[in-house]
């Protein structure tokens, strides 16, 4: 197959985008290479221990156990001094190195003769010493390779997906992991495969399939180095840091990153419980085959036969479950599939007949390594891909490594205390019995696997948030946490009323010197300190000559007294009576400045009849500027009777703003006054999207809710109004609730008709797309009633404007926190994919032909 | 006698300038809505807008709603909206009020066009 045709079916089949493919098979063909080697070392590995006494075994875990802290230590500290790469090539070098010595011990065990390598005669002695030493301490040796095999296999899958994590990010990765593990178990029935042929046609001694490793080794060298010199252009051309910034720390750093971090804690107690609980079963299966096949030949080859199966059964089901799986479940539910079907699996045990022992175990160790090898590694490494760079890999590493025998261990260790404590060499009883009795053991850790991966997912999306940040600070906010903006609306109409009439200016200022806040630059600025009378700037403004209009006017405003009496001269009734008669002549004045007048002293008066038929009036009034001061004094009253006026108001542009603040003044009660004008349709549209906003400033629970009632009818023209008074009540609102049942319907819909634009674009290409963002902005400000606001909101944020590796997490994070349906539908719409491809998959999910 | 508000678009590099000319006030005839304006930009898919203000002389209550509103349509969409060539005595009234703030005030169009994020 061409390049040019691997890339096109990779594209096709393995969701590889862009110009990861190269990385991603060059990885794949690396983890292969890897897999393949610990394939044909395995039976070796297992031929030789199973040579040995069967009490060896639990022995050979806890070696593994005991010493894997040095190799984790010795590893970190490599990690810490060496480059990336040069680290990588030096463990290579150092497997393939240690390879050889041991093909050439077992090649002088088997063989029976010390063959020196090299013509030197001093080294004779020192061969003789070795042969004796071979001959005599062979389990020693064995134990030994165990142990280096235990050490390869840990080491290499972990640096493998040290590079995973080097080179990709996390939505990334999910994409890529089905490809990746797929090249592990091609790599394990490739070198399962050879071995098993090899061996059973006598066509090499089986310490001579040692030396297929080197062979391999050298070929992941090459490709490993391929991954790092391509990525390194890359991320050259990209500004990424993200090879640069390998972490620094050493081993005990390592464990106090782990210890320090709650995530990375779950993760190693949700690693250790699984293997603990795998280890456990392992023994249950040795136990049985064991006391199943007595010659150990037969042992040998059924055991052999078993891997294949479980390899072959592996890649059959990653085939067909893990990235179908992750992309339909995500990672909540794929977490979960191997502990819910273990603890099914280990519970049957104290039910079935002695007969099926053997049918059960192989299902129980089988389900436990294909899990092992497809779903839960997939899932495994996922989690950590979002782990922040500096803590992942030493975390990685100890994790991995030093947890993962730790684990092993203790199941070893577990399993030995129980064969001593219930006697099991001297029973009678048979294995069902002894199976039972480890399967509790099994129970317990399956069960702790279980909570823990709940606990794990619940952590997960908080992991992803630090990557992201928000971008922008929401319009309102900006503006709210800088400018008062009633009291700079006020301030406006102050200086604006001084070229009307110099009481309606002084009306104004005696309201805002009223309020505690202005500043002496505000007063400054009204000019009502007398020192600087002279304002500035202000008097060109406003063009009303250089001098202040009273002097003195600070001292007397400022003077509770006075305003005392000013309060109480609006109370006499004699005034009351004397203004009731007036206030109808004034209305009907021809003078602005009078109507002015009056709308602003009603608000200071006794609300009676006469003077809230004049209120009316004014409210009424063709001047839109009379208008303003009437909707500040019924803002004031709030009569019923002057709703209906408002509403008109809220028409037209120049009074709308202050029709909606004298509206929601009203407070709750006008919710259900107002909730018919949304549908009236002898209303004018601009009326009726203008009352969304004024339920949004009551921000009540009855205003949500009428306002989501509301939505429910789709109306495309209401659709913008609607969604910013529920987002504006969710933003300032936390009280107000929102039940999903109501909103997510309405987020799907919202959602469907942006898939429909891409579907079916109306327009040049600049306006669709136009749409189409207008259309998402909509429905994620939808969204934040049912998911948490912040997180949304940063999602968005990021997907507009984040960095690759921003909007990879944000992608990440909306495929955590959305449900299947709404991310089906979603995540095409915001991910950076082909238009063919894009298409295709809102179709499916759209469920269109 | 107020000025009547004119406002001419046209685009520079991404950017759309709006060179408003005459006062943005309250009025009972008909009159251009610079918050409509704005609004119609982001429904083309322009995220960054420049309000050229050399031409005019008065801002109302009306006027500072008008810009206010149409801040935080660009803002929520994560658009830029700026303002250049703001008359001294507006300046005074807005550093005061502190809508400086809030507004990205320049001096110089070219400097606020400078100062778009490209792309």
């Amino acid at each position: 197959m061409s390049d040019g045709r691997l890339e096109r079916f990779l594209k096709r089949h393995g969701d590889v985008r862009g110009r990861e493919y190269r990385s991603a098979l060059a990885l794949s063909g690396y983890f292969f290479l890897i897999t393949a080697v610990f394939y044909i070392l395995k039976p070796v590995k297992e031929s030789l221990l199973i040579g040995s006494r069967p009490s060896w075994w639990p022995y050979a875990d806890l070696v593994s156990a005991l010493l894997i802290g040095f190799v984790v230590a010795f590893n970190a500290r490599l990690l810490d001094r060496l480059p990336r790469r040069t680290y990588l090539t030096a463990s290579i070098f150092f497997f393939i190195a240690s390879v050889l010595v041991f093909w050439y011990i077992f090649d002088i065990h088997w063989s029976g003769e010390v063959e020196s390598p090299v013509a030197d005669p001093t080294a004779i002695l020192f061969m003789l010493w070795l042969r004796s030493a071979i001959t005599y301490e062979f389990p020693v040796f064995v134990i030994a390779f165990c142990f280096w095999a235990d050490v390869f296999i840990a080491m290499a899958v972990t640096q493998f997906w040290i590079a995973v994590n080097d080179v990709f990010h996390p939505h990334q990765a999910k994409r890529l992991v089905g490809l990746f593990v797929m090249g592990g178990l091609l790599g394990g029935i490739a070198g399962s495969g050879v071995a098993a042929l090899a061996t059973f046609a006598h066509v090499i001694r089986p310490e001579n399939l040692l030396l297929a490793g080197p062979v391999l080794l050298v070929l992941a060298l090459v490709t490993v180095n391929l991954v790092y010199s391509g990525q390194m252009k890359v991320d050259a051309t990209a500004g990424d840091t993200r090879l640069a910034s390998a972490s620094r720390v050493g081993y005990l750093e390592s464990f106090r990153a782990v210890r320090k971090d709650g995530y990375l804690l779950l993760l190693a107690g949700m690693l250790a419980s699984a293997i603990a609980a795998g280890t456990l079963i392992n023994y249950q299966f040795k136990t049985v085959v064991m006391s199943a096949f007595g010659d150990a030949d037969d042992r040998t080859a059924f055991i052999a036969l078993f891997f294949m199966v479980v390899l072959a059964v592996s890649t059959v089901f990653h085939v067909v479950t893990t990235g179908g799986v992750l992309k339909k479940y995500g990672i909540r539910w794929a977490i979960s599939f191997a502990p819910a079907f273990l603890l099914l699996a280990s519970a049957s045990v104290f039910v079935i007949p002695a007969g099926l022992l053997l049918a059960w175990v192989l299902a129980s160790r089988g389900g436990d390594k294909v899990f092992d090898n497809t779903l839960s590694q997939s899932v495994r490494e996922l989690l950590y891909v979002p782990v922040r760079g500096e803590v992942k890999y030493q975390a990685k590493i100890f994790i991995d490594m030093f947890v993962n025998k730790f684990a092993t261990g203790l199941g070893a260790g577990l399993f030995l205390l129980l064969f001593h404590l219930r006697q099991f060499d001297y029973r009678t009883d048979g294995p069902l019995a002894q199976v039972r009795e480890i399967g509790l053991l099994v129970l317990v850790f399956l069960a702790l696997w279980i909570v823990l991966t709940r606990l794990v997912y619940r952590r997960y999306p908080d992991v992803l948030k630090p990557e992201i940040r928000r971008r922008w600070v929401g319009g309102d906010t900006a503006i709210a946490e800088h400018v008062d903006v009633d009291l700079t609306m006020k301030v406006f109409n102050t200086i604006q009323s001084r070229e009307r009439s110099t009481t309606i200016y002084l009306m104004n200022l005696f309201d805002l010197v009223g309020r505690s806040e202005l500043t002496p630059d505000l007063k400054e600025l009204l000019g009502i300190k007398r020192d600087e009378i002279r304002a500035r700037g202000m008097d060109a403004l406003l063009d009303v000559g250089g001098a202040g209009f009273f002097p003195g006017i600070e001292e007397v405003i400022d003077d509770p007294e006075v305003r005392r009496e000013i309060d109480l001269i609006f109370l006499l009734p004699a005034y009351q009576e004397i203004m009731a008669k007036r206030l109808g002549e004034i209305v009907a004045s021809p003078s602005v400045v009078d109507r002015i007048e009056a709308a602003k002293i009603i608000g200071r008066m006794v609300p009676n009849p006469p003077t809230l038929e004049a209120l009316g009036r004014l409210l009424g009034d063709p001047a839109s500027e009379v208008v303003l001061y009437a909707l500040e004094s019924a803002a004031v009253h709030r009569r019923p009777e002057h709703i209906p006026l408002i509403l008109d108001l809220l028409g037209s542009p120049m009074t709308r703003a202050e029709a909606r603040t004298a509206l929601a003044a009203y407070g709750p009660s006008l919710v259900d006054l107002v909730a018919p004008a949304l549908r009236d349709e002898t209303l004018s549209p601009e009326i009726r999207r203008a009352v969304p906003e004024v339920l949004a400033r009551i921000g009540t629970q009855r205003a949500a809710e009428v306002l989501l009632s509301e939505i429910a009818r789709r109306r495309d023209g209401m659709e913008q109004a609607l969604v910013d008074a529920l987002y504006k009540i969710r933003a300032e609102r936390p009280e107000v609730r929102f039940r999903k049942k109501d909103v997510r319907p309405e987020v799907l819909c919202l959602v469907r008709n942006c898939c429909n634009l891409v579907l079916e674009p109306s327009g040049a290409a600049e306006s669709a797309e136009a749409a189409l963002s207008l259309r998402l902005k909509r429905a994620f400000d939808l969204m934040t009633l049912m998911y948490p606001a912040e997180d949304v909101v940063r999602a968005y944020q990021n997907l507009q404007r984040g960095t690759p590796k921003a909007v990879d997490y944000a992608l990440e994070h909306l495929d955590t926190m959305l449900d299947r349906e709404l991310k089906a539908l979603l995540l095409p719409l915001v991910e950076d994919l082909p238009p063919g491809e894009r298409a295709a998959r809102l179709r499916r999910a759209l469920r269109l032909k | 006698m107020t000025t009547p508000l004119t406002i001419k678009t046209r685009e520079v590099d991404g950017v759309v300038v709006f060179d408003v000319d005459g006062e943005i006030r309250r009025s009972d005839a008909p009159q251009i809505s610079l918050h409509g304006l704005v609004q119609s930009q982001l429904e083309r898919g322009r995220r960054n807008v420049l309000l050229n203000l050399a031409g005019v002389g008065f801002i109302d209550s009306f006027g500072v709603g008008e810009i206010l509103a149409s801040y935080k349509s660009i803002q929520d969409l994560g658009g830029s909206f700026k303002l250049c060539k703001i008359s001294d005595k507006l300046l005074l009234i807005f550093k005061i009020t502190l809508l400086d703030k809030v507004l990205d005030i320049h001096e110089s169009c070219d400097r606020a066009l400078a100062s778009f994020e490209k792309g």
